[in-house]
């Protein structure tokens, strides 16, 4: 077991004279992984260096990791507007925390960001925080996500936008997502959809299902996402026979029809990616019942054998998020889909909230699970159950998002361990659990499921763009 | 095997019925619930001791003074987020026959209006003296939050469309006084119809765990708009003994019934296009004495109130021979009583 030693610099300050040594490496853009060191100068991977079987004697792959900075295509930093539940500041902290050094903000701020000048704000905000996690942003599609007329696309184009979204706020019609998806893929961007007919999802509050009967919640159902993907992939369709440059990326797909959809989408050639979110990968509806077991261990009735699976109160409001929690099916082809790379990417939504938000009825409790902190111990839960691999958990977190944002530009370098380019790391440690307490989340989004549960993974270290973004205490 | 069949088996102890005259702290209560949230979590030793106690204050409310010290000096508050009287007078006249001391807050007319949250109303009220909290609420799973906050007992008086465990208890010892049979399981084989509003009705989720749980053989019957997800439920539930059966089949839910029980139905229901007219549904859903024929001679009706005569059960079915409506709304105090009781008695 190598140890790492804490790393004496002040966040934002360059890293150097770093070596970290008998390490288990771990690098998706060569394809590579084993047992190995880095070296990191002055903000630049110096060496890496791969150790062969004798070197190697004693190193694997639970201990010490070392892999390209997370890349994380939808948060929420709530700021404009929202700053008691998290700011630009306390949100790049948490993602760095949580191992990440690019993260893309959506744009359902208070003003939304369908203006430069919003953008220019969270960058300014960005700056003065000193942290040298990249705060990407996507440019709502249409002014003030209403859904009436398209947004300053190519202004928030010029401005850096990584594409656009009306996250949370679907694009009803579908003439503006057709129009949409032509304007952005001139411009070289994507447009990300949150599948969701809100005429199936009014008052909603957990998975259409077994579990929301019998707890008397309404009903989500799963058809009012697969219906949006469905149309939203007919209408890619009909746009790249004259626009081919158009794509589309399905945000936090959570049934295993919609994966269905984009897996025969992508069969066809269609320029649509996805991603799926730790929460429904890992977890079910059978959490609302006040079960506490990963979807993979679940039988999908938390009432079966005398309730016995039910260890917390029901209705906990950290479980209210959107789309909902689904049943254990649905986990599994969310799996399933990362397995065999229908799904691109794995992305937190982080949705940070007050406590005044969450701390109410379950019917009444704001949508969003604080997800930043606890994506890396979701995923390695995957892995140590044996359902994923590692290098692919990794892969979906770094490769698998640059590659939907398309193609490297300054703001978001090509993830990858290489030799002479500025260090974009980060190092967490497989065989040190930390327990999720509020007091060990940087975000001000305290509103996770996980609270009091033992993550493996802690990490040690996140370097972004050369610089420190995060160092474990001593 | 039904639960109350398994439980027999695992050799449940025998209950002790407390005397209900005298203080629950006095005596040995063999209840361990600190909360009445749900009636999921209840064994069906629970169960019989509810009924059992309920007889004890059956016995008190056919005295002349119908009130009995054994609650003096216990706060029972009730705070009531929905309009409702039936129930909310229940409670409040079972914990006066208690000798409790009785706070009444109708949420329309406290601080609720200006805002407050429930978490800071129950701090509240348990500041201002509540040990037992009696909550009604619009919205499911309410009563757990409450739960969290309060550090007395809370007792569920119906919550969004989740449960409403008085009721299904009231309705399962009203059930039992008029259909005897063999002792612990007496509904074994009976067959009971629950019609109408099924998906929004919280009393027909609770009556589902405690029907099934006392083995009887359970219809649910409705337009399927109305029905919809409950037979997967019935489907989950026959591993554990809880099968129970769905049908759109009016016929097929009435024929050779035991017992009927009918739900309200709201107006609202025809904004959201779940159901074409209320004219509609009392022609195909309505229980009439011309469906009540289906049943068995003898079978009797409940309506857990308020009734919309006319629309989903006919004046002369409500008010006939058959109907133990009445005698539901008498049993309902005798069981909010024992309840009150167990709860100020539950051993911890």
């Amino acid at each position: 077991m190598s140890a790492v030693a804490p790393v004496r610099v002040e966040i934002g300050a360059v890293v150097t004279d770093l070596e970290i040594s008998r390490a288990w490496l771990v690098d998706p853009a060569s394809g590579r992984e084993g047992p190995g060191e880095i070296v990191v100068d002055d903000g630049v991977l110096e060496a890496v260096t791969w150790l062969d079987a004798r070197e190697a004697e004693g190193v694997d792959e639970r201990g010490v990791v070392v892999a390209p900075g997370f890349v994380d295509l939808h948060v929420h930093l709530r700021e404009p507007g929202n700053e008691d539940a998290e700011t630009v500041a306390s949100g790049l902290a948490a993602a760095a925390h949580g191992g990440f050094t690019t993260v893309c903000a959506m744009p359902n701020t208070t003003p939304v960001l369908d203006d430069p000048a919003v953008f220019e704000r969270i960058r300014a905000a960005a700056a003065a925080s000193g942290s040298p996690v990249r705060a990407l942003a996507w440019g709502a599609i249409t002014a003030g996500r209403a859904g009436k007329t398209l947004a300053a696309l190519g202004e928030l184009a010029d401005a850096g936008v990584a594409g656009f979204s009306d996250d949370g706020a679907p694009v009803a019609s579908g003439a503006m997502l057709r129009n949409a998806l032509a304007y952005a893929g001139s411009l070289g961007l994507p447009i990300v959809d949150h599948a969701e007919d809100p005429a199936l999802t009014a008052g909603a509050e957990a998975n259409d299902g077994y579990v929301a009967t019998v707890l008397g919640l309404r009903g989500w159902p799963s058809a009012a996402e697969e219906s949006i993907v469905a149309r939203d992939l007919a209408l890619l369709a009909d746009v790249v026979r004259d626009a081919p440059a158009a794509r589309l990326h399905l945000t936090h797909l959570s049934t295993a029809s919609s994966l269905d959809l984009v897996r025969r989408a992508k069969a066809a050639g269609l320029p649509v990616t996805c991603d799926v979110t730790p929460h429904h990968l890992a977890l079910s509806e059978e959490w609302l019942a006040g079960a506490r077991r990963w979807a993979w261990e679940g039988s999908g009735d938390p009432w079966a054998d005398g309730s016995r699976a039910i260890v917390a109160s029901p209705y906990a409001t950290a479980l209210r998020v959107n789309p909902p929690l689904r049943a254990v099916a649905d986990a599994a082809a969310c799996r399933e889909a990362l397995l065999d790379g229908t799904a691109d990417a794995i992305a937190t939504d982080h949705a940070p909230h007050a406590s005044v938000d969450k701390d109410v009825e379950f019917g009444l409790a704001a949508n969003g699970i604080s997800g930043l902190e606890t994506a890396l111990g979701v995923v390695l839960a995957m892995v140590d159950a044996g359902l994923v691999p590692l290098s692919r958990g990794i892969e979906a977190l770094t490769t698998g998002p640059t590659r939907v944002l398309g193609v490297p530009r300054a703001d978001r370098p090509a993830p990858g361990l290489v030799e002479g380019a500025p260090a974009d790391l980060v190092v967490f440690d497989r065989s040190a659990a930390w327990r999720v307490d509020p007091d060990a989340l940087v975000s001000r989004g305290k509103n996770t499921p996980l609270l009091g549960r033992d993550l493996a993974g802690t990490v040690l270290l996140t370097v972004a763009g050369g610089r420190l973004a995060y160092g474990a205490p001593d | 095997m039904t639960v109350a069949d398994r439980e027999r088996e695992d050799g449940a102890a025998p209950i002790a019925v407390p005397i209900v005259d005298s203080p629950p702290d006095e005596q040995p209560v063999a209840w361990r619930h600190r909360h009445l949230l749900d009636v999921d979590v209840l064994s069906w030793a629970d169960i019989e001791l509810v009924m059992r106690t309920t007889d004890a204050m059956r016995e008190v409310l056919a005295r002349p003074i119908a009130k009995v010290p054994a609650l003096r000096g216990r706060n029972v508050t009730i705070l009531f987020y929905e309009a409702s009287t039936r129930t909310r007078v229940s409670f409040e006249v079972a914990a006066k026959n208690l000798s409790a001391d009785v706070v009444n807050i109708a949420a329309a007319t406290s601080s609720v209006t200006k805002g407050e949250s429930l978490v800071d109303t129950v701090r509240t009220v348990e500041a201002l003296g509540a040990q037992t909290l009696v909550i009604r609420h619009a919205t499911s799973g309410a009563p757990y939050l409450a739960a969290d906050t309060f550090s007395g007992s809370v007792i569920n008086g119906g919550d969004g469309w989740h449960a409403h465990p008085t009721q299904a208890l009231l309705d399962l010892y009203t059930l039992r006084s008029r259909l005897p049979g063999e002792p612990g399981a007496s509904l074994a084989g009976r067959k009971i119809a629950i019609l109408g509003d099924v998906l929004h009705s919280r009393v027909a989720r609770s009556n589902i765990w405690t029907l099934t749980a006392a083995g009887a053989e359970l219809w649910l019957c409705g337009p399927a708009t109305l029905l919809r997800g409950f037979d997967a439920w019935g489907v989950r539930g026959a591993a554990e003994g809880r099968r129970f059966h769905v049908t759109t089949s009016i016929a097929d839910a009435l024929r050779d019934a035991d017992a009927v029980m009918a739900l309200r139905i709201q107006k609202e229901r025809m904004a959201s296009g779940l159901l074409p007219s209320l004219r509609e549904y009392a022609a195909r859903y309505g229980l009439t004495r011309e469906r009540l024929a289906l049943a068995r001679p003898h079978a009797v009706v409940l309506h857990p109130g308020p009734m919309n005569e006319g629309v989903e059960i006919a004046p002369d079915v409500a008010a006939g021979t058959q109907s133990l409506i009445e005698e539901q709304v008498r049993n309902g105090v005798a069981v909010r009583m024992a309840l009150l009781y167990l709860l100020a008695g539950r051993q911890s």
